[in-house]
């Protein structure tokens, strides 16, 4: 179909056949959703009643008002938008999401209810309505969009779109978290999966993409809004905080290596020692009645040297780099790793002095208390009890915002640029006067003085710290979480590090095969996706914000030779 | 004087199995420069492929003659295997950047360790290896030395292993083959080699290597479980850069070295630094060592950054 | 024109969906399955039930199962029905935090019977204790857990928690006795460092030493250690007569067997932790004559128990009830009898978990395992040990005893 015809097809305002029998399959998507679907209550969170959506009926019907959205759109209703969206490749996606969510459930509904006796009509209606959407949709014809760089929108618009999106995923986060039956946690995933697929195959991201670049302070402040918002959600219950925080420590942590991997290319696969060596000193200085060490200094000092501490050994662990590179580094800090965890484990009076209280680490750990402020309370605000694991997400929030803001200002600074260089070639960088072995050992000292901050707090988060959290598993959890967000971004690392701890714990209905399936994760995400969820292709543009022209042939050229070693913020 | 005998006869035991892991890490590594973190699992698929051959066919068999079956099947297991990771996983992500196959060696350690746990029967937990009357029988006094049965099996394969290797290498096409991609993989592509089979055959070499090491490793400690893999792979890693990665005999001497210097920690280091609990740190500390001051290994050729 | 159609068609459409689904409230419209009158409680079991020691966790659950299941067809608690909330805890302390999280933040949950692991129990005590509540064990036996870290000045640091077995000051010191009682005088202990190891062979070199036996050497082993050569190596010149190991039998087991295959043919000692038909399993054809205390007398030796073993074999549970059965057995049941008192009058389980604290430390039934009551420390009243010995590849009781 050549563009003439396709920029006939848009303007023509006749409906099209498959534009008609997409409609009636968004209005059959609609109205199954409004009968019932099962004659079973107790599955799938009731879906039994008429004219009153359950939650995956609700998740169909948004998926329906989004196809109408991208109907009405090929009708020129809301002009200009038509050009920047690509409303039959949208639509495409939605209706392949429908049709897969529906047999799933139409499966699920044979499975569990059990037999599809008792299946309800509303069901098949629904069905019936996706395919319709799939057969209408595939024959439609892609529409000419422009280059969203052109497009200037005012500034209060983009603004407001960016509160939008964030509040949308404020609350699709706690809505996630608060699933507890695992058929329909997974559903939701489909749904939201099918969604944002969706709305990227339409443009939105890549829209969304340059009008966040334009708005970088917003769109930073708004996150922190958005994280420090989420705990008001979640009416005083720990369980899913707990999550939470887990995720923040792993994110901050997962922030660091980014400095040793992602900046300087060093890749490093014990850094899991550096949290560990912060948690460790924080522990042995608390109030536990296991703790070795006499002296107990305020919590603000023990984080100075859990992190002081920490970056002692980087520059231990970074030393070598002096005279090893590549693969043997890997190995020398796996190495490291590996002698961190084994030494914390015999250090119990029977091998070596008694510090670390050997394999049964040190419980007990007194909750944090800052002033007269304790972390182990439920702390009233404004009517929303926050609980003991709110205050802590709190405080790691704070821990956050001062690594990413490093991590930027340091990506951004003449030091930044030195890593670059050696991570592109390290002999021309020494040759133009980079200082590569102390730059090197900047960054492993760097990163590991960040994660050990974490590492102070994670230890009375945790209550006790024993050895057996510091395994290689989960170094390798931590690089993967870089590698599958995409690596040296921050957006990438948090997104990585979010997916990597919240899936295995929201999966638990999965329990046995949870790990089985990060696994083949893995190896599915480096055979497909090896650039990572949020690969930073737009830095180039960043530069030719103005030049959309050059922007396009960068951003082509950079496609083309973007690989995890070679993307960056 | 006798417990150094008999030390040095454990560790060399232990490092005759670190040594069989270890050439499967260094052929691989001298032909496409990949380490395959995931060997180590390759091993343990090759320990229980013995065990499932023995459960299936000669369940309460016991005599000297059903272990060439076994060996069989451990090596049949690792190889097919080891062969389908080489297919599926490792050669798409040929010209990958170096992070790539390493994270895929790593999902698929994981993978292969569940996979394992949830689907052999019983391997939630420890199984105990069947044990072959005259391999693991009472042990024998050689002197001031007591040798295990077991031990003389592990150290016989490894020799064994070792000379149908050098045979392998340096009187077979596909030996030379697989030197000439080593040390140049496009002129050799030029002269006609089949890089793609070589690499498979490299693959499948360490695949049956570790196979046997599965099975030594089933004898000498009487069970096994699905995260032997995960230390052992290590060990024999540590084994293979020691030796001077890409190097085959380098591994065969970094294994070695490696395991006599666990056992002589565990017995020569007085004080509370010795003793069991520090031996593998001591094993890591030397790794390090040796890097630092002879980042080639011990037998390794002089290479130039291979970052 | 054409547009207005559209418009016509779809935009109603719109917002009667969105109409239709934000109107009324879904609850009116659900039916509540259960009974009317009947309130739902729950009993958490955190074990391990999957990874190496998953054969003591899953029997650990299955038992509590079986309780609940009796108690329901009782009617213990009239106007009240039990329900199991099993958590996998890996025996890993960080999954077992998180599983007892999970738990606490279930406001029907009024007990949890668990943990296996010492190690583990240390992490769910102070959420469990944050939450009000039971965490019962039956398997955890250091004694820290109870009188807290300071042996000399014993304070109980969670009063949520109770345990049904024995602790390893009881445990070490029973062993010491009995193979000083059979002429053994000098010993070489192992441990692998953990909480439950250490504990043992401390509590069972005093014990040893004060009735005038000797401890030849004393040696650890790494966690993951498989190979064991060179321990025994070292070992094996101090020609002890019997090796004391503290630890389970995951690694008990191959350490029995390459010891003797390494021409050390002594027996092996052990606690309850290695006390399991895996044992004999993994340790081999050479195991026999090795020993192990366990908490309680045997099962099957007991009216009582071989009741529990009937019942548990009826009810057609996929795994044996293990060692920790008969135990959790109790412990559920502890639980279940003091809701006969806290929850007779209360309104909801949340309410109901203070009062549910207070019946539990005035419990007192006849029990599987003997008399089940705690004393003010939450450890149980009952100290009776039993001697195991492998023998023909089982585990045979050799002699029960209270320990003085």
């Amino acid at each position: 179909m050549t563009t003439s015809q396709t920029t006939a097809a848009v303007s023509n305002p006749r409906p099209s056949s498959q534009w008609l029998i997409t409609l009636v399959g968004v209005a059959l998507l609609i109205i199954g959703c409004f009968l019932s679907w099962s004659y079973v209550p107790a599955l799938l969170g009731n879906l039994s009643v008429n004219f009153f959506p359950g939650a995956i009926q609700i998740f169909m019907i948004i998926v329906g008002v989004l196809g109408l959205f991208f109907l009405l759109l090929r009708k020129g209703l809301f002009p200009g938008a038509h050009k920047l969206l690509d409303s039959a490749r949208g639509l495409r996606a939605l209706s392949v999401t429908a049709a897969a969510f529906m047999v799933l459930v139409v499966i699920v509904i044979g499975l569990q209810a059990p037999g599809l006796a008792n299946a309800d009509p509303g069901v098949f209606v629904t069905l019936v309505g996706a395919l319709a959407m799939v057969a209408g949709s595939f024959r439609m014809p892609s529409d000419p969009t422009v280059d969203p760089i052109t497009v200037h929108l005012p500034s209060w618009v983009e603004i407001l779109v960016i509160v939008a999106m964030l509040t949308v995923v404020l609350f699709g986060a706690a809505y996630a978290l608060g699933q507890e039956d695992g058929t329909v946690f997974s559903l939701f995933l489909l749904f939201l999966a099918g969604l944002v697929v969706a709305l990227a195959r339409a443009g939105l991201f890549s829209w969304f993409g340059v009008i966040a670049q334009r708005n970088r302070r917003v769109i930073m402040l708004g996150a922190f809004a958005v994280a420090f918002l989420f705990p008001f959600t979640q009416n005083g219950s720990d369980a899913n905080m707990s999550i939470a925080t887990q995720v923040l420590i792993f994110a901050t942590t997962a922030l660091g290596l980014n400095i040793v991997v992602g900046l300087a290319g060093l890749l490093d696969l014990g850094y899991i020692a550096f949290l560990g060596a912060g948690a460790y000193v924080s522990a042995m200085m608390s109030h536990s009645a296991f703790a070795n060490i006499g002296w107990k200094p305020p919590f603000l000092v023990v984080v100075i040297i859990s992190a002081i501490v920490s970056s002692a050994l980087g520059l231990i662990i970074g030393s070598p780099t002096l005279r090893v590179s590549g693969d043997y580094l890997a190995i020398v800090t796996l190495a490291f790793g590996e002698i961190f965890r084994l030494t914390v484990n015999n250090l119990d009076g029977n091998n070596g002095p008694d510090l670390t209280n050997g394999p049964n680490g040190i419980p007990g750990i007194p909750e944090l208390e800052i002033g007269s402020f304790n972390f182990g309370d439920t702390h009233n605000v404004l009517g929303i009890p926050l609980g003991r694991f709110a205050n802590y997400y709190f405080l790691l929030l704070v821990v956050a915002a001062i690594i990413i803001t490093v991590f930027t200002r340091l990506n951004n600074s003449r030091i930044g640029r030195g890593w670059v260089a050696i991570r592109e070639d390290e002999k021309a960088a020494e040759a133009m006067g980079v200082n590569v072995f102390g730059l090197k050992l900047f960054a492993f000292a760097g990163g590991a003085f960040l994660a050990g901050m974490a590492g102070s707090i994670k230890a009375h988060q945790d209550v006790s710290v024993t050895p057996d959290q510091y395994i290689f598993l989960e170094s390798a959890f931590l690089l993967a979480a870089i590698v599958l967000g995409g690596m040296g971004t921050v957006a990438g690392v948090l997104v990585g590090a979010t997916v990597l701890k919240l899936l295995p714990e929201k999966l638990r209905f999965v329990a046995d095969y949870r790990l089985l399936t990060f696994g083949l994760l893995l190896v599915l995400m480096m055979r497909f996706r090896p650039e990572g969820l949020v690969p930073s292709q737009r830095r180039a543009l960043e530069f030719h914000e103005d030049d959309a022209d050059l922007a396009e042939r960068i951003e082509d050229a950079h496609i083309e030779a973007v690989t995890p070693m070679e993307g960056r913020a | 004087m006798d417990q150094f005998l008999q030390q040095l006869l454990n560790g060399i035991t232990l490092g005759s199995l670190y040594a069989l892991i270890a050439v499967g890490y260094t052929v691989v590594y001298g032909i496409v420069q990949l380490i395959n973190f995931a060997h180590g699992e390759v091993f343990m698929i090759g320990a229980f492929g013995s065990l499932a051959t023995w459960t299936i066919f000669f369940k309460g068999q016991l005599g000297l003659w059903v272990l060439p079956f076994m060996i069989v099947g451990a090596v049949l297991a690792a190889v097919v295997v080891a062969l389908i990771l080489e297919r599926v996983a490792y050669r798409p992500l040929r010209h990958a950047p170096r992070l790539a196959p390493l994270i895929t060696a790593i999902g698929i350690s994981v993978f292969l360790q569940e996979a394992v746990r949830l689907f052999y029967p019983g391997a939630k937990s420890a199984l105990p290896f069947p044990q072959i009357d005259m391999v693991t029988g009472p042990a024998f006094q050689a002197g001031p030395v007591t040798v295990r049965r077991s031990a003389v099996f592990v150290i016989g394969a490894l020799v064994v292993c070792a000379i149908l290797l050098w045979f392998f290498i340096n009187r077979t096409k596909m030996g030379r083959g697989m030197l000439a991609v080593s040390q140049d993989p496009d002129t050799a592509r030029l002269m006609g080699v089949n890089v793609d089979r070589i690499i498979a055959v490299a693959f499948a070499i360490g695949a049956a290597l570790a196979g046997v090491a599965g099975v030594a490793q089933g004898l000498q400690n009487s069970n096994i479980d699905f995260f032997i893999g995960f230390m052992a792979g290590l060990k024999a890693f540590t084994a293979a850069v020691l030796g001077g990665i890409g190097n085959i005999y380098g591994a065969v001497v970094g294994g070695l070295v490696l395991g006599v210097v666990e056992a002589m920690a565990v017995q020569f280091i007085p004080g509370t630094f010795g003793g069991s609990p520090w031996k593998d740190v001591w094993a890591f500390v030397l790794l390090i060592v040796v890097l630092v001051f002879r980042p080639q290994g011990l037998m390794g050729a002089r290479v130039v950054d291979r970052a | 024109m054409q547009q207005r159609s559209i418009v016509r068609l779809g935009v109603p459409l719109a917002v009667a969906a969105l109409a239709l689904s934000a109107c009324g409230s879904r609850d009116a419209g659900t039916t509540s399955t259960a009974g009317s009158g009947t309130k739902t409680v729950k009993i958490g079991v955190i074990a391990p039930l999957s990874g190496g020691l998953s054969a003591l966790g899953l029997g650990i659950k299955n038992s509590v199962d079986l309780a609940i299941k009796q108690a329901n067809e009782t009617n213990a608690v009239p106007g009240w029905k039990f329900e199991l909330a099993a958590q996998d805890d890996e025996a890993k302390a960080e999954v077992g935090k998180n599983a007892a999280t999970k738990l606490s933040s279930d406001d029907a949950v009024l007990g949890v019977v668990g943990t296996l692991n010492s190690s583990v129990a240390q992490q769910t005590m102070p959420v469990l204790a944050a939450a009000n509540i039971a965490q019962v064990s039956p398997a955890n036996t250091n004694p820290t857990l109870t009188q807290g870290a300071d042996a000399a000045a014993k304070k109980r640091p969670y009063t949520n928690y109770f345990r049904t077995c024995t602790t390893d000051a009881v445990q070490g010191p029973f062993a010491a006795q009995y193979l000083l009682g059979a002429g053994i005088k000098s010993v070489a202990t192992i441990h692998d460092k953990k909480t439950y190891g250490q504990g043992l062979v401390d509590a069972f070199t005093v014990e040893f030493k004060k009735g005038g036996g000797t401890v030849v050497a004393a040696e650890t082993i790494g966690e993951n250690d498989k190979d064991f050569s060179a321990v025994i190596s070292k070992i094996k010149p101090n020609s002890p007569a019997a090796i004391y190991y503290g630890g389970e039998y995951p690694q008990a087991g191959p350490l029995s067997q390459q010891m003797k295959s390494q021409g050390l043919s002594v027996p092996l000692m052990g606690g309850d932790g290695i006390y399991d038909p895996k044992y004999v399993e993994l340790a081999g054809a050479t195991a026999n004559g090795d020993l192990s205390t366990s908490v309680g007398a045997p099962t099957e030796s007991t009216e009582a128990g071989r009741k529990f073993l009937d019942q548990y074999k009826a009810a057609g549970f996929a795994e044996p009830a293990a060692a920790y059965g008969g135990y959790a057995y109790d412990a559920a049941k502890a639980i279940i009898e003091a809701a006969k008192t806290a929850l007779k009058d209360a309104k909801d389980v949340k309410s109901a978990r203070a009062a549910e604290l207070t019946a539990l430390g005035k419990v007192s039934f006849d029990g599987v395992t003997g008399k089940v009551a705690f004393d003010e420390f939450g450890d149980t009243t009952s100290k009776i040990l039993t001697v195991y010995k492998v023998d023909g590849g089982k585990w045979i009781a050799s002699k029960t005893d209270t320990f003085k």
